[in-house]
């Protein structure tokens, strides 16, 4: 790939999506766009570029955004935002709410789904009623990864990766090599696509707020420093006070308008809105 | 350095997993079937973990899993992982019963055989 049309596409991801590619990271477009080629037929990545120029709604800027923006996720990981939600956050909320109280919870860079449903599943897991109580919303980028989530059914190897045993058995059932999530948890989770840089994002996600938990995991790294604080901003305007902000290990929350207290649960850091 | 003994007839799984188990830290013991399996933990009683197929010759995993948990003076019992091509949910079930700690439908990889040992906290480099 040219570096002209490189940094035509590193400026039009930024803008369609936020998301930052520096200069270095070449190997990394090239690597996440060439099945594109194969799938339309397109000789080369300058080719591709010129196409995503001149049709910027087509099917293939689509893809190419989905292929810059999706990453693999995994079922529990890290597992201990799931045990931070058992046993610190799930107990909290019910001592202030009430036991009975319903608890809004939000994936926001949700990916295919893995996060969302291992959240249903912590939530089964701990909470009594949890059917009636727990409504969890996963939001994404791609329309394709959110189809795949909705649809709810995993591979053998997708399945592998993060979950215990014990759970496979217990909340998903088995078609061949595929997993299927079990409908009582699949009915927690709705989906929808959303941009997490847009300002209408918080009027979109309000019929299902304000939450009490927000997952934002190993997304802000991916923005500028001044779209991290739009983002925070907006995912605050969209909690509950005292709500958690579960980020990746090392992401640290900073708005403009939102402040945060940081909570240690086994060496690692929660958010609290302030 | 903590031991894992593999288990599996066929010699190139045995290979693959040894390799993926000795990057993980550990040390590796091999056995091509049940019975083997019997005499590898007995001379090497501080095994912490057994990495188990399900279809071998002479005993099967099942059976061989089945005689270790009846094993009485193993005060500390290995963690069991099956890795096998049985990718039956009844097959799931079976061997959690007779005390499987994880399972492992093949094929595998080193990132999923790490996340299992996440799962059944072993601590792994």
């Amino acid at each position: 790939m040219r570096s002209t049309e490189f940094n035509w596409f590193r400026t039009f991801l930024e803008q369609q999506s936020g998301i930052i590619i520096s200069e270095d990271k070449l190997y990394l477009v090239q690597s996440r766009l060439k099945p594109l080629l194969r799938q339309h037929q397109i000789s080369d990545l300058n080719q591709l570029a010129k196409h995503i120029k001149y049709h910027a709604s087509s099917d293939i800027s689509q893809q190419a955004i989905d292929a810059m923006t999706t990453n693999e996720t995994l079922f529990f990981r890290d597992q201990y935002p799931y045990d931070a939600l058992e046993t610190l956050v799930f107990p909290e909320l019910s001592h202030a709410k009430g036991i009975s109280s319903p608890i809004h919870i939000w994936s926001a860079a949700a990916s295919r789904g893995q996060e969302a449903y291992s959240i249903a599943i912590a939530a089964n897991e701990s909470i009594a009623q949890a059917q009636k109580r727990v409504r969890i919303l996963g939001t994404d980028l791609s329309p394709t990864a959110i189809a795949y989530a909705k649809a709810a059914i995993y591979s053998q190897m997708e399945v592998q990766r993060g979950m215990p045993v014990t759970r496979l058995v217990r909340f998903f059932s088995q078609q061949g090599t595929h997993w299927h999530v079990a409908k009582d948890i699949k009915n927690m989770v709705q989906f929808e696509t959303a941009n997490l840089t847009e300002d209408k994002l918080v009027s979109q996600v309000r019929r299902f707020g304000p939450f009490d938990v927000v997952f934002l995991r190993n997304v802000l790294i991916y923005f500028s420093a001044e779209e991290r604080k739009k983002v925070i901003d907006r995912i605050a305007r969209s909690m509950r006070k005292g709500g958690y902000l579960i980020t990746g290990a090392t992401e640290t929350p900073e708005g403009l308008n939102s402040k945060w207290e940081a909570v240690l649960f086994k060496g690692k850091r929660l958010w609290k809105l302030q | 350095m903590r031991k894992a003994l593999i288990v599996d007839d066929a010699k190139v799984v045995r290979v693959s997993l040894s390799r993926i188990m000795k990057q993980l830290g550990f040390e590796t013991l091999e056995a091509a079937d049940g019975q083997q399996a019997i005499d590898q933990i007995a001379a090497h009683p501080d095994t912490c973990l057994i990495m188990l197929d399900w279809n071998m010759p002479v005993m099967n995993g099942y059976d061989f899993l089945l005689h270790l948990r009846s094993i009485p003076e193993h005060v500390t019992q290995p963690k069991v992982v099956m890795v096998t091509t049985e990718t039956g949910m009844n097959s799931m079930l079976k061997a959690l019963a007779a005390g499987a700690d994880e399972y492992i439908m093949k094929p595998f990889d080193k990132d999923m055989i790490a996340g299992k040992l996440d799962i059944l906290g072993i601590d792994y480099d």
